[in-house]
């Protein structure tokens, strides 16, 4: 079987699943308690974005990070597409974070330090691009880029796990079952188990087709100039 | 010839930036006066009077940092930027090893911000009725504070040196960066407005050090490769 | 102690799409200068600031080697001396000022008095050296420039266009550092001045 058959049967096995995911978080997954009507099944979306933009932060780093080491193009355009999916999942998880802010707290954004916190990764990004744009030489730009990735990434701690110990968080905790203790209850356990890997597996599939593409690009101007 | 050691290299650095400083002012004045102007608008808007007693240490300390982190922006990439304008980056590349540029510019970028600090500081608490019951603990956070801001301040000073060079791009690369820090400081601040127990502002001095270290440590891997193509 | 000099091999430099310089290879070393000849825009200033190691190439080596052992990259700045037109010195100092900075920066203990002679030597009158260079004609910035370049003896001197700006008199103060420096340093000139060229014992031209 080819590689172009054995993608094909595995993008199709993600529909299939992600198609899953969706019956299973609004009709298997029971409703939560202490939370407004059906809000709660929000969070089969929202984590797995969020944990899929932090994903792509990391994938970030590591690329950044090889191409300061080796200076290949090709390691500079992973780093690129991993922030321009993680831009993605990060306005995504925003969005999602603030519809459910507003059906249980009457307000999109309520300064909880959890929103604070992707808010400033999607700053971030932001800043990311912002100064790859600024910057015309290729060489240069993977660098800096490279190197203002590595500074953020040693930053986001703080942001994650500092600043919430000093503030109090409006956040709920991730666990949450139809009874409201801590633990989360089995059905919605699984379904969210499997939106993580359904959207990890959304991510690795178009980070793998933004690389190919740039490994297209770069194969052609290495062409153009032999 | 005479061998000369990193940190003498990085004086002379040093000693050249406070040199230029003090002839041309422009970083000075641009701190200074944005400093000086917004507080004197947030003092004559606000002032005193105007916030509530429950509602003080919050908001005074807000708006402290507020100020402070914006004169900062102001002024703090002129270390860098100022050398590519004037074309004397690849004199400086070609003369000195790229960690004595680094620890000569950062720390002019940090006695520039205390210099800030201690004239906004003191006029703030007076022209805002600001009583600080911690004095000491308050003037650590001040130090590592400043620390920690001209750090981030002075590494993005120098990427952005090497693209565009604006101000804008310095305030969108610097303000995510420097966020978690804010945090940090205000929370400090704001203790420092209620108790005079280090234990209390522990958690806001640990972060800040801590953020402090991280981000020197950081630059000391990453300047060079900054610095040079 | 051993003489430095410099290898370059099949060095190439691509700007986005646009290619300035390929498959060159060559040597620097003394009692050898080399003159760096082309058209604008041919890549001589590129080809030097590849051999200062301010620019990294697309393709090919550059090497310091001090008899056959290779010197690091991140001592290379030690051996250097760089004059080029898209350098500059400090305005706001002095030229003594400046002279003074650049020796400390390479960890030289200088007095002001042997700095003052080295700028006289090229060419700055002794009333100029305690003024600001902001207040420099071009010729008299160029000198200060050069000065910076020598100041610490180099074992490698690279001077891009180094007569730009300067009059018949300063011309033959380049003439004298390129003799002084002929026997002891790796040098290479850019230059389109025919008299510049006459001063290379070998020519790499670019462009063609």
């Amino acid at each position: 079987m080819t590689d172009k058959a054995t993608a094909g049967i595995w993008h199709w096995l993600l529909g299939a699943w992600m198609l899953l995911v969706i019956y299973g978080a609004f009709f298997y997954a029971p409703t939560a308690q202490g939370f407004v009507g059906e809000s709660a099944r929000i969070v089969f979306f929202h984590v797995p974005q969020a944990w899929v933009s932090v994903l792509a932060f990391c994938v970030n780093l590591w690329a950044s990070l090889r191409y300061l080491a080796r200076r290949d193009p090709l390691d500079d355009a992973r780093a690129a597409a991993a922030a321009r999916l993680g831009l993605l999942f990060c306005t995504l998880a925003t969005v999602t974070g603030s519809l459910f802010a507003k059906v249980m707290w009457g307000e999109f954004w309520n300064w909880d330090p959890r929103q604070i916190s992707i808010v400033i990764l999607l700053l971030v990004y932001a800043a990311y691009f912002a100064l790859r744009e600024a910057i015309a030489d290729e060489e240069r730009r993977g660098g800096l880029a490279a190197a203002y990735a590595t500074l953020a990434f040693v930053t986001m701690p703080f942001l994650v796990f500092v600043v919430p110990r000093i503030y109090f968080s409006l956040h709920p905790d991730t666990l949450i079952n139809v009874r409201g203790s801590i633990d989360m209850e089995p059905r919605m356990l699984r379904v969210l188990l499997a939106s993580l890997v359904g959207f990890t597996g959304i991510f690795v599939w178009l980070y793998t087709l933004e690389v190919k593409l740039a490994r297209v690009l770069i194969a052609r101007q290495r062409r153009g100039e032999s | 010839m005479s061998v000369s050691t990193l940190a003498t290299e990085a004086l002379a650095v040093f000693a050249k930036e406070v040199r230029s400083e003090l002839r041309s002012r422009v970083a000075i004045n641009a701190i200074g006066l944005f400093g000086l102007t917004t507080l004197v608008a947030v003092a004559y808007q606000i002032g005193p009077y105007q916030i509530h007693e429950q509602d003080r240490p919050h908001l005074l300390a807000a708006l402290l940092w507020i100020i402070v982190f914006f004169a900062a922006l102001s002024g703090l990439q002129r270390v860098f930027v100022k050398e590519e304008d004037a074309h004397t980056a690849k004199t400086l590349r070609l003369a000195a090893r790229p960690l004595a540029v680094w620890g000569g510019k950062l720390l002019f970028n940090v006695v520039l911000l205390a210099a800030l600090e201690a004239l906004l500081v003191p006029l703030y608490s007076v022209l805002m009725g600001m009583h600080v019951v911690g004095v000491a603990p308050l003037v650590v956070l001040l130090a590592a504070g400043c620390l920690a801001m001209a750090s981030t301040a002075t590494i993005v000073a120098a990427i952005i040196a090497r693209a565009s060079g604006s101000g804008t791009l310095f305030a969108i690369l610097a303000v995510p960066l420097m966020l978690p820090l804010l945090v940090m400081l205000i929370a400090g601040t704001r203790m420092a407005m209620t108790s005079p127990r280090w234990g209390d502002l522990l958690p806001a001095l640990q972060g800040v050090g801590a953020l402090a270290g991280v981000t020197v440590v950081a630059s000391v891997y990453l300047f060079p490769v900054i610095w040079h193509d | 102690m051993a003489t430095v000099r410099i290898t370059f091999s099949e060095l190439g430099k691509r700007f986005g799409s646009r290619i300035v310089l390929r498959g060159l290879s060559g040597e620097l070393r003394p009692h050898c200068v080399v003159a760096v000849t082309g058209p604008n825009g041919s890549g001589k200033s590129t080809l030097l600031n590849l051999l200062a190691g301010v620019m990294r190439p697309s393709s090919g080596t550059v090497a310091y080697l001090r008899g056959d052992r290779p010197v690091p990259r991140h001592r290379w700045h030690g051996l250097l001396g760089v004059a080029a037109p898209d350098m500059a010195v400090y305005e706001e100092l002095t030229a003594l000022e400046n002279l003074r900075f650049f020796a400390r920066l390479r960890g030289l203990a200088h007095t002001d008095g042997e700095l003052a002679r080295l700028l006289g030597q090229l060419g700055l009158a002794s009333r100029d050296v305690r003024r600001p260079v902001a207040t420099f004609s071009s010729g008299m910035k160029q000198r200060v420039k050069l000065a910076q370049a020598v100041v610490h003896e180099p074992a490698v001197l690279l001077l891009d266009e180094p007569s730009s700006n300067l009059d018949e008199e300063g011309h033959a103060t380049i003439a004298a550092l390129v003799a002084r420096f002929r026997g002891r340093a790796a040098l290479a000139i850019a230059t389109n001045d025919p008299r510049e060229m006459a001063w290379g014992d070998e020519r790499i031209h670019l462009g063609n």
